[in-house]
C-alpha cells in the first residue's frame, strides 16, 4: 500500500510542506523587516535616522532584538491566571500566521518541467470565511492575556480592544461581502482573477475602483482590527501604560508583537486580493510566477507601508468617537452598500455602475450630514453639560 | 468655569478623510528632509576655544612643563579633584611637580584651576570624550595631562582677550 503510495503521493505531500514552510518563513521575516521598517518611517517622519548601527543601514535589528528578547527575563505577576497567561500570546499569534495559509501569492508555480501548482499553501472553496472566522479569533488572545495578567489596565485594555474588534469586524466583513458578491465566489484566488485587467470572462477592473466604499470601508477597519493607530485602544500608552501586553515580558511580550505584526501582512495580503487585483499583472496577460508574486508583493508592501505611515501621522481616537465611528457612520455605509451591489447584480446590470450607484445612494446621506450641526448629532453627557453652563452663562 | 469656544468644523473638515489626507502628505514631505541627528562618533560635536573641556597641563616648546607647583589650583579646585607633589629642578623657574594628578571622575570642568594659575600652566582643553573600562584609568597623572602649548594656544588667546575686556571695562567705570 505505502509503496504504491509513494511515488504518486509522496511529492505531493513534499511540496505541501515545502511550500507552507517557505510561506511560513517569509511571513516572520517579512514581519521581522516590518518592525524595522516601522522604526525607519517613523525616524524619516521626525527627521531622525533610525537605526542604523547593526548590519548594513540597521538590516540586522530584529534579529538583534529577538535576541535580546529571548535573553529578557520572564515575569509572572502574583495573582495571575498562569495557564492562560501563558497561552495568550501563543493564541494571538497562531490565528494571524494561519491565515496566510490561503492568501493567493501567484499563479501556477513552473520551474523548468515541474508543475508545483498554484502558489499558496492551499486553495480552498471558502477561503474567505476562513480568513474572516482566523481575524476574529485573534481577540481571544488580547482577552485573555488583559485578563488573566490581574491587572486593572490590562482589564481595561482587553475591554476595548473586544469591543472595538466587534464592532470593526462588522464592517470588514460587510465591505468584503460587497467584494464577494462582485465575484460570485468565496475563494481568494476566483476573487483576485476575476479582477483580471486582461482576460476572458473577467470584470477586467480592480475592485478598488467598481468598490471605492468598501475599499475605504475595508482600509479604516482594518486599521481598527489590527489594533494599529489611530484605533489602537488595547495598547495605548498614555491611558493604559501599555494595555494588555502591560504584564508581559521576553519572548511573551515578543510573541504578540509577532503576532500583530503578522496579522498586518495578512490584512495587507488581503485587501491587495481583495480590491488590487491580487497577483495581477496590470497590461501583461499570462506574466510568469514570479513576476506575479514581485507584483503581489510590491502592492502589498504598499499598504504596509500605508499603515506604518498612518501611525505615525494621526492621533489616537476618542473611544466614544471610535465607537461612534464603528457604530454609526462605517456600518450604515457598508450596508448601503452591500445594498446597491446586490442590487447590480441580481439585476444583471454592468459591474462598472456599481460605484455611481453607491456613490448616488450616499448622496441624501451626505447631504444630511452636512446639515446636522455636530452638538445635535448626539446629545452626549459632555454636550449636555456644555449646553447646560452656556444656558446658565446666559441668564447671569 | 472657562466656556471655550469650539472651532466650527466646515462639511468638508468634518468629512475627516480630506484632512486625514492633509495630515498624511505633511507627513510625506517630512520623510524627505534631512535628518537632523548628529551621528555622534563618525560627527564630533563641534569644539571651538570657549569649549571648556578637561583641563591639560601645558607643555612649553623645549619639553619643560611650564607648572612650578605653587599648589593654587588644588586650593581652588572645590571638587578636590587636583593632587601635586612638587619638587626641586635646575631650571629657573626652581620647582616642577613631582606629581601631578587630575581625577577625572571628581573634575566638574568648572575652570577654576585655569582661573588661579598664575602661569598659564594649567589650562582648558577643548577635549570632552572620557570613558574607560576602571575607576583607576580615569585617574589622570602628568603623562597623560601634557599638550604642546600650540595646542592650547587658542584657548591661551581667548582667555587673555577676556580678561583685558574685563580690566579695561572695570579701570573706565
Amino acid at each position: 500500500m505505502t509503496e504504491e503510495l509513494l511515488p504518486a503521493e509522496l511529492p505531493l505531500l513534499l511540496v505541501w510542506v515545502i511550500k507552507a514552510v517557505i510561506i511560513f518563513g517569509a511571513l516572520i521575516s517579512a514581519a521581522g523587516i516590518t518592525t524595522l521598517a516601522e522604526r525607519k518611517v517613523s525616524a524619516w517622519i521626525q527627521y531622525r535616522h533610525g537605526p542604523n548601527r547593526v548590519g548594513p543601514f540597521g538590516l540586522l535589528q530584529p534579529l538583534a532584538d529577538g535576541v535580546k528578547f529571548i535573553f529578557k527575563e520572564e515575569l509572572v505577576p502574583d495573582g495571575a491566571n498562569r495557564l492562560m497567561f501563558r497561552l495568550a500570546p501563543i493564541i494571538t499569534a497562531a490565528p494571524a500566521m494561519m491565515a496566510i495559509a490561503v492568501i493567493p501569492f501567484a499563479g501556477e508555480v513552473v520551474i523548468g518541467e515541474y508543475n508545483l501548482g498554484n502558489l499558496s499553501i492551499t486553495d480552498l472553496s471558502v477561503s474567505v470565511l476562513y480568513v474572516g472566522a482566523l481575524t476574529g479569533l485573534g481577540i481571544y488572545g488580547i482577552i485573555l492575556g488583559g485578563w488573566s495578567s490581574n491587572s486593572k489596565f490590562s482589564l481595561m485594555g482587553a475591554l476595548r480592544a473586544s469591543a472595538q474588534m466587534v464592532s470593526y469586524e462588522l464592517t470588514l466583513l460587510l465591505a468584503i461581502l460587497s467584494v464577494v458578491l462582485l465575484a460570485g465566489s468565496l475563494d481568494l484566488r476566483a476573487i483576485a482573477e476575476s479582477q483580471a485587467i486582461s482576460g476572458e470572462s473577467t470584470i477586467g477592473v480592480w475592485n478598488m475602483f467598481l468598490q471605492p466604499v468598501a475599499f475605504v470601508l475595508f482600509i479604516i477597519s482594518m486599521f481598527a482590527e489590527t489594533n494599529r493607530h489611530p484605533f489602537d485602544f488595547a495598547e495605548c500608552e498614555p491611558e493604559l501604560v501599555g494595555g494588555f501586553h502591560t504584564e508581559y515580558s521576553s519572548m511573551k511580550f515578543a510573541l504578540f508583537f509577532l503576532g500583530e505584526y503578522c496579522a498586518i501582512i495578512v490584512m495587507c495580503c488581503l485587501v491587495t486580493t481583495f480590491f488590487l487585483g491580487g497577483y495581477d499583472v496590470p497590461f501583461w496577460e499570462g506574466a510568469p510566477w514570479f513576476v506575479q508574486l514581485a507584483s503581489f508583493v510590491a502592492k502589498a508592501a504598499c499598504f504596509v507601508f500605508l499603515f506604518i505611515w498612518v501611525r505615525w501621522t494621526l492621533p489616537r481616537f476618542r473611544y466614544d468617537q471610535l465607537m461612534g465611528l464603528g457604530w454609526k457612520v462605517m456600518l450604515p455605509l457598508a450596508l448601503v452598500n452591500v445594498t446597491v451591489t446586490g442590487a447590480v447584480v441580481s439585476f444583471g446590470w454592468s459591474p462598472l455602475l456599481t460605484p455611481v450607484l453607491a456613490l448616488a445612494a450616499l448622496l441624501p446621506a451626505a447631504v444630511l450630514f452636512a446639515k446636522i450641526k455636530p452638538g445635535e448629532a448626539s446629545l452626549t453627557g459632555q454636550s449636555i453639560a456644555r449646553q447646560a453652563v452656556s444656558e446658565e452663562g446666559a441668564v447671569s | 468655569m472657562v466656556i471655550v469656544k469650539r472651532k466650527e468644523l466646515s462639511f468638508w473638515e468634518r468629512l475627516y478623510l480630506p484632512e486625514v489626507l492633509r495630515g498624511l502628505s505633511v507627513t510625506m514631505q517630512a520623510m524627505f528632509r534631512k535628518p537632523v541627528t548628529r551621528q555622534y562618533p563618525e560627527e564630533p560635536l563641534p569644539v571651538n576655544e570657549v569649549t571648556r573641556g578637561q583641563p591639560r597641563l601645558a607643555v612649553n616648546p623645549d619639553d619643560t612643563i611650564r607648572c612650578v607647583s605653587c599648589g593654587l589650583c588644588e586650593a581652588a579646585c572645590p571638587a578636590y579633584a587636583i593632587t601635586i607633589d612638587g619638587q626641586e629642578t635646575d631650571r629657573f623657574i626652581e620647582r616642577e611637580p613631582e606629581r601631578f594628578d587630575i581625577d577625572m571622575l571628581r573634575c566638574i570642568l568648572c575652570g577654576f584651576c585655569e582661573e588661579a594659575c598664575p602661569k598659564d600652566a594649567i589650562l582648558m582643553s577643548d577635549e570632552l570624550e572620557l570613558a574607560d573600562f576602571s575607576r583607576e584609568a580615569l585617574v589622570y597623572d602628568i603623562e597623560k595631562l601634557k599638550r604642546p602649548v600650540s595646542a592650547l594656544q587658542p584657548r591661551l588667546d581667548y582667555i587673555y582677550k577676556l580678561s583685558d575686556r574685563w580690566n579695561s571695562s572695570s579701570s573706565s567705570s
